[in-house]
């Protein structure tokens, strides 16, 4: 439910017109780029390639699953790809398909239904090369409607990685640089969480933080033993709500948050659209034009700049160009870098800004798979805790190679996990049946805990994408070739998680239901980073401290096709930061007449 | 973002909720439901009820509708999609299986077999339940995830049984801050 109705959008895109900046794509990236801008005054259009979905139809995180025909699964037309479909296929993932429909790994969460029209058909969207599960959201917010809100900062042990164990490139910009944006970052969106005071997870501006159930109070408390700490779900929710913001509601704790997949739907959850954009569309200074695929960045000959885009309409096929003095991409890490890759002219031959040779390089992302369940025996058969309505249960964040140095590889990961009863309940685990199994069942349900850790896969330069000699999506646009996969530091950090998981519960006195040693598939985490990184050496990289081209001054790239390196924690808010930056310092620019 | 353990695990077995496939007759009889025939209804229902039965902390299968879920599930999948026609088999060969174990063992058809019989004759097909290996093992497999999913998305299976809390406001959250 909306607590305002979305603005409606008076303003027809003039193609006539040279706008102040075009924005490409409106999920985290591309709405606070509209955001920022219009609010220093600038006109621009905002260009998204998916629809504008009635998103109050779609999500409904209090839908209770007897009420749905399906218990939320999707229509039986369509299929969701699976672990095994990933890896041994090969991508394009769908041809052959006879379904309707088929979507990415997260169609085979529960609660399907409610985000079905969110997440791409494969079909329209292929991609080849190595196996991959790239998990795209077209539509108005992208997957800012889905994420899965953990929000956390980075700190000058990410940003200046090499520095500290010699591998990769530092950032050209230091937590000092960043840290008033994260701050911007947390007070217009609002963020939960608890200070913990660490260095290498810094404290945002929290609103009231979520709460811990008894098995992770256990868990946090054995974990202070080993100077290793349990923190709750740093969450993009308000939680104290938005003065500033009419769209959003505070969280008040209702709905089946834990269900996946499924967005929020009083928004007290960040997602781009409420969040950011009806904000912007407010200002009076916002074009929005949905249904529109960006395919090339185009460029005035005779001055060297981006002139503007080239895009079709999703629907019809037509093509058209707007013009701007900026062009701002924010179409998500691989798609803003796919977009620069056929924007290749005559001086551009390699890609659009790519004279580094760094274009699609530098790849990098998350590893995920690993983990652990576990029972904390003294809480079987208690009574009934309210565990569900909150975004997420904890967050153990990274604790290897900070001071210390690990043998078998670098960097580190974080855990995300929680515990306590959920809506639906994954019976079917536990063996046995009759009276006595239900009795088990439903005594078991609040004592169970799991955690899953996310690494940081390094960047590597041979981790790259390019386009397809070939192979076209349903817009007869080249689509991205992946060479990818991960490396022996990933698969010595994937063994030190369950090693090291199984240490955390034992110590603790869970007992360990079972550990699992399988990594997902390239892609799950869905934080894919890089392929278009920031550096102060043109040579070796392809945009500026402030997202800029190197080559071409007024084009940005302000998603994760920035980054330098991926961390370990979850790359949200440091895209919204980031963005905030570069866009404050793009408007400063043109005000002062540098573009 | 954050992927559900329990799910994780699922999805790398692959599927672990078995999706089954064909026959392309659901030619359902008289009093029969959408996709099972009458018998097959009554078969479905006596196995679901077995596995989750009434108690006195909450009604079973029967009562949560269980067999006509799973009916209504099945008789929507399109068995010109392969998943679905082998679950569609996986269904039919299920029942088969578990009644002719119970053929087997009771000299009668399951539906018709006393509770103790009805018993005795799951707990043979439960036996190789972490690595099923013979067709009633996996017949079990199969009939207890279907059943498990239609009850505990129930209702009665939600706020009965599981007793759950959730999804009802929250002034403050439940539980503690970390000190």
């Amino acid at each position: 439910m909306l607590l305002h109705a979305a603005p409606p959008l008076p303003k027809e895109v003039d193609l006539t017109r040279t706008y102040d900046a075009i924005v490409v794509g409106s999920g985290a990236a591309g709405g606070m780029a509209a955001h920022v801008l219009t609010e220093a005054g600038l006109e621009v259009l905002l260009l998204e390639a998916g629809k504008k979905l009635d998103i109050e139809a779609e999500l409904k995180s209090m839908e209770w699953p007897y009420d749905h025909p399906r218990r939320g699964q999707m229509p039986y037309d369509r299929h969701g790809l699976s672990f095994n479909e990933y890896n041994f296929r090969k991508p394009p993932y769908a041809d052959g398909s006879p379904y309707a429909k088929v979507h990415s790994y997260v169609q085979t969460w529960s609660g399907t239904d409610y985000t079905k029209n969110i997440v791409v058909d494969e079909k329209d969207h292929p991609y080849t090369g190595t196996k991959y599960a790239w998990v795209r959201a077209r539509c108005l917010g992208g997957k800012t409607n889905i994420w899965g809100r953990l929000a956390l900062r980075l700190s000058d042990y990410d940003f200046k990685a090499k520095s500290h164990d010699g591998y990769g490139e530092d950032w050209p910009l230091s937590y000092a640089d960043l840290r008033p944006y994260y701050d911007k970052v947390d007070l217009y969106l609002g963020i939960s969480g608890h200070a913990e005071g660490l260095d290498y997870l810094p404290d945002s501006l929290f609103q009231r933080t979520t709460r811990l159930n008894a098995a992770e109070v256990r868990l946090r408390e054995s974990l202070k033993k080993s100077g290793r700490v349990l923190t709750p779900y740093r969450a993009g929710v308000t939680t104290d709500g938005l003065k500033h913001n009419k769209y959003r509601s505070k969280c008040f704790g209702r709905g089946a948050c834990s269900r996946r997949a499924g967005g929020c739907d009083i928004h007290a959850a960040f997602d781009s659209p409420t969040g950011l954009i009806y904000p912007a569309l407010d200002t009076g200074r916002l074009t929005l034009r949905t249904n529109a695929t960006v395919r090339e960045v185009t460029m005035d000959t005779a001055t060297g700049r981006a002139r503007g885009v080239v895009f079709v309409d999703s629907e019809s096929g037509r093509t058209f160009e707007a013009k701007a003095k900026a062009v701002v991409l924010g179409a998500s890490t691989l798609e803003s870098t796919r977009l620069l890759l056929l924007s290749r002219a005559a001086a551009h031959p390699n890609g659009l800004g790519n004279s580094s040779g760094h274009l699609g390089h530098n790849f990098c992302e998350h590893v995920m798979g690993p983990g652990i369940g576990g029972l904390v025996k003294d809480l079987v058969g208690k009574p009934r805790t309210l565990d569900d309505g909150r975004p997420g249960g904890f967050y153990i964040p990274r604790y290897r190679n900070l001071k210390d140095r690990q043998k078998g590889f670098l960097r580190g990961y974080g855990f995300e996990g929680g515990s306590g009863a959920k809506m639906i309940n994954s019976a079917a685990d536990v063996p046995g049946f009759g009276s006595s199994w239900k009795k088990e069942v439903r005594q078991l349900a609040g004592a169970v805990i799991d955690m899953g850790g996310f690494g940081e896969v390094l960047p590597r330069y041979e981790s790259h994408v390019d386009l397809d000699p070939v192979v076209k999506d349903r817009w007869g646009i080249p689509v991205l070739r992946f060479h990818y996969e991960f490396g022996d530091n990933e698969k010595k950090m994937c063994e030190d998680m369950v090693a090291t998981a199984r240490e955390i519960f034992e110590e603790a006195g869970i007992e360990v239901l079972g550990a699992d040693h399988t990594v997902l598939t390239e892609g799950w985490s869905i934080h894919e980073l890089g392929t278009a990184r920031m550096g102060d050496d043109p040579k070796t990289s392809v945009l500026n401290s402030f997202q800029q081209s190197h080559d071409v001054k007024n084009l940005l790239v302000v998603d994760g096709s920035s980054h330098v390196s991926a961390s370990c924690q979850n790359p949200t808010w440091t895209i919204l930061a980031l963005a905030w930056r570069s866009s404050e310092h793009l408007a400063d620019q043109m005000k002062r007449g540098e573009l | 973002m954050k992927l559900d353990r329990r799910e994780i695990l699922k999805l790398a077995a692959g599927a672990a909720l078995a999706r089954p496939v064909l026959s392309g007759e659901a030619a359902a009889a008289a009093n029969g439901g959408r996709f099972f025939s009458a018998a097959e209804m009554a078969l479905f229902d006596a196995l679901s009820e077995t596995i989750l039965p009434a108690d006195e902390h909450s009604p079973g299968a029967r009562a949560a509708g269980v067999t006509a879920f799973v009916d209504a599930q099945l008789a929507q999948k399109d068995p010109k999609m392969p998943d679905w026609a082998e679950e569609r088999k996986t269904a039919r060969d299920s029942l088969a299986a578990l009644d002719g174990l119970c053929r087997e063992m009771k000299g009668q058809g399951f539906a018709l077999a006393s509770a103790a019989d009805r018993e005795a004759v799951l707990t043979k097909a439960a036996a190789g339940e972490s690595d099923p290996k013979t067709p009633a093992e996996k017949a079990f497999k199969w009939v207890k995830g279907r059943t498990a999913y239609a009850y505990y998305t129930s209702k009665i299976g939600i706020h009965q049984e599981m007793e759950y809390k959730g999804n009802s406001l929250q002034v403050e959250y439940a539980g503690e801050e970390p000190k």
